[in-house]
């Protein structure tokens, strides 16, 4: 069993999505724990890629076939899971979009992709998202999250708008806020009551996990 | 003059001017606006911009068709619908006219080529044919328009940047510089992609680049070391444009805090590390250059 699960997490290691999704159903056919093989086979390897992200050792391309290769595998379990009526730990839902006036979209993708991968439950929004719509969403799906992107100084004022909207339907605290993009600092989400900033994806899923209560 | 400046960088170190963004921000640009916009319709104050660097000291003045490839227009409300050869060709005309309005008639026009802002497979779906394309239909108009010499920078793939390279070789025989932006690392310097300092010099030099090295992203301190690490691994002359420090926000603005004579200091360091041309990227104004200039010229 051991050898398999870590063949598991070689295959989002290597950014092996065809692998990864075969050993997703080769799991199924022999009747593994859906839980136990995301837990302690596929999430070991994208904790590790985002561990060799962080030291410089793996860079954008091999963080994105990481991801995706985890999401092919999830894809899989996570319908053999739905069926059998368990659920996989979520760890929360994040409700995610770039802010109004901006269509910047790859920053934010990945972080979705990211979280996703990390077992989060995400809504992804899109780009050029006004701050109603995410507080409309977060209240509609239940999230404990909102994640908003924004790469221009102009635009990230929007993000301010979000907390904003938040506190004026007293969901502030309830619903948690975390930002980035190029523009954006730990300074910037102090300055607008936002819960936390993160820099880049894999820190980003460092923060929802402590945001959330997940670590 | 073309032929002068190869001859004239492998001689002694040639001043690029600094940034033009933050310069036409300062000058009323909006979010909603983009420079290669304003060729068109504000093309004075881009050549007020030109002028300044001239004055300052730079003896390279270069073009604001950054995000002038059909690819990058397109991907903007305020680009869409703008010709990129008319914008490319209008580029060439405002800074060649400020080059002759000024008292360096001698100095070099350089044709920018940016990134597309599209991403390679797997990050995005860019196809290498598509990039080759609008950077040779933007190369072709700057050729044409009569540039000096052609920058391609801030190149955060090596294979865009190479794309780019290939599409300028198509169409010209002029200089070309290369430069890409890495970020520190705990291991070391890299582009976003992973790519190293020796990937990025062989490359680009096999493909045909007169001149290579870095902008953006780091600062003047940081790319001192960057410097150094190029210059162990090629001979190649090196250009080497840092931004003003890393933004800072204040009250939702980014601001560039670094002063102009703590930058000139470090590129009297990057020089001495083996840069063979110096400039500014992001946040860096003529007074950068007015202290370059006396820094590498009077040596204060």
């Amino acid at each position: 069993m051991q050898a398999f699960l870590d063949k598991c997490a070689k295959a989002v290691l290597e950014g092996d999505a065809d692998g990864a999704g075969k050993l997703a159903r080769e799991a199924l056919d022999k009747k593994y724990s859906p839980l136990e093989v995301i837990e302690k086979g596929f999430v070991k390897g994208i904790r590790e890629i985002g561990r060799l992200w962080e030291e410089g050792t793996l860079f954008l391309p091999e963080l994105v076939m990481g991801a995706e290769a985890m999401k092919k595998a999830m894809a899989v379990l996570q319908s053999a899971l739905t069926k059998s009526g368990s659920r996989p730990k979520s760890l929360g839902h994040v409700v995610i979009g770039t802010i109004e006036g901006d269509i910047h979209d790859i920053g934010k993708t990945l972080v979705a992709t990211m979280l996703s991968a990390n077992g989060f439950e995400i809504t992804d929004l899109g780009a050029d998202v006004p701050a109603g719509k995410f507080v409309d969403e977060a209240e509609a799906k239940g999230a404990g999250c909102i994640a908003i992107s924004a790469l221009l100084t102009t635009t990230m004022s929007g993000q301010k708008r979000v907390v904003d909207e938040l506190k004026k339907r007293s969901l502030k605290g309830k619903v948690r806020v975390m930002v980035g993009g190029a523009p954006c600092s730990d300074e910037w989400a102090r300055e607008i009551g936002a819960d936390g900033y993160a820099g880049d994806a894999v820190a980003a899923v460092a923060l929802a996990q402590s945001l959330m209560g997940a670590r | 003059m073309t032929k002068d400046f190869l001859a004239t960088i492998k001689r002694r170190v040639v001043i690029f001017d600094g940034g033009m963004g933050s310069m036409l921000i300062a000058a009323g640009l909006t979010q909603r606006e983009i420079p290669e916009a304003w060729l068109l319709s504000k093309g004075e104050k881009i050549a007020e911009v030109h002028a300044a660097y001239l004055q300052a000291g730079a003896e390279v003045v270069t073009t604001a068709t950054f995000g002038a490839s059909r690819i990058k227009l397109q991907a903007s409300e305020a680009g869409k619908k703008l010709d990129p050869v008319r914008v490319n060709e209008k580029g060439v005309e405002i800074a060649r006219k400020a080059v002759e309005h000024s008292a360096k008639r001698d100095a070099f026009v350089a044709g920018d080529i940016g990134p597309t802002g599209l991403f390679f497979p797997p990050v995005g779906t860019l196809k290498a044919a598509d990039a080759r394309a609008a950077f040779k239909e933007q190369a072709q108009a700057l050729e044409r328009a009569g540039v000096d010499i052609f920058i391609i920078e801030t190149m955060y793939d090596i294979r865009e940047a190479v794309e780019a390279l290939r599409a300028v070789r198509e169409v010209s025989s002029r200089p070309v510089a290369a430069t890409l932006t890495f970020d520190r690392k705990p291991r070391g310097f890299f582009t976003m992609m992973g790519d190293t300092t020796e990937t990025a010099v062989e490359a680009l030099l096999k493909d045909g680049a007169s001149v290579i090295g870095a902008n953006c992203t780091l600062q003047s301190g940081e790319m001192i070391e960057l410097a150094e690490e190029f210059r162990l691994v090629t001979g190649a002359p090196l250009l080497f444009q840092p931004n003003a420090g890393r933004p800072v926000m204040e009250r939702g603005i980014a601001v560039y805090k670094q002063r102009p004579l703590e930058f000139a200091q470090d590129v009297v360091k990057i020089v001495a590390a083996g840069a063979n041309a110096v400039g500014g990227c992001c946040g860096t104004t003529p007074e950068f250059i007015r202290e370059i200039h006396n820094a590498l010229i009077h040596g204060k």
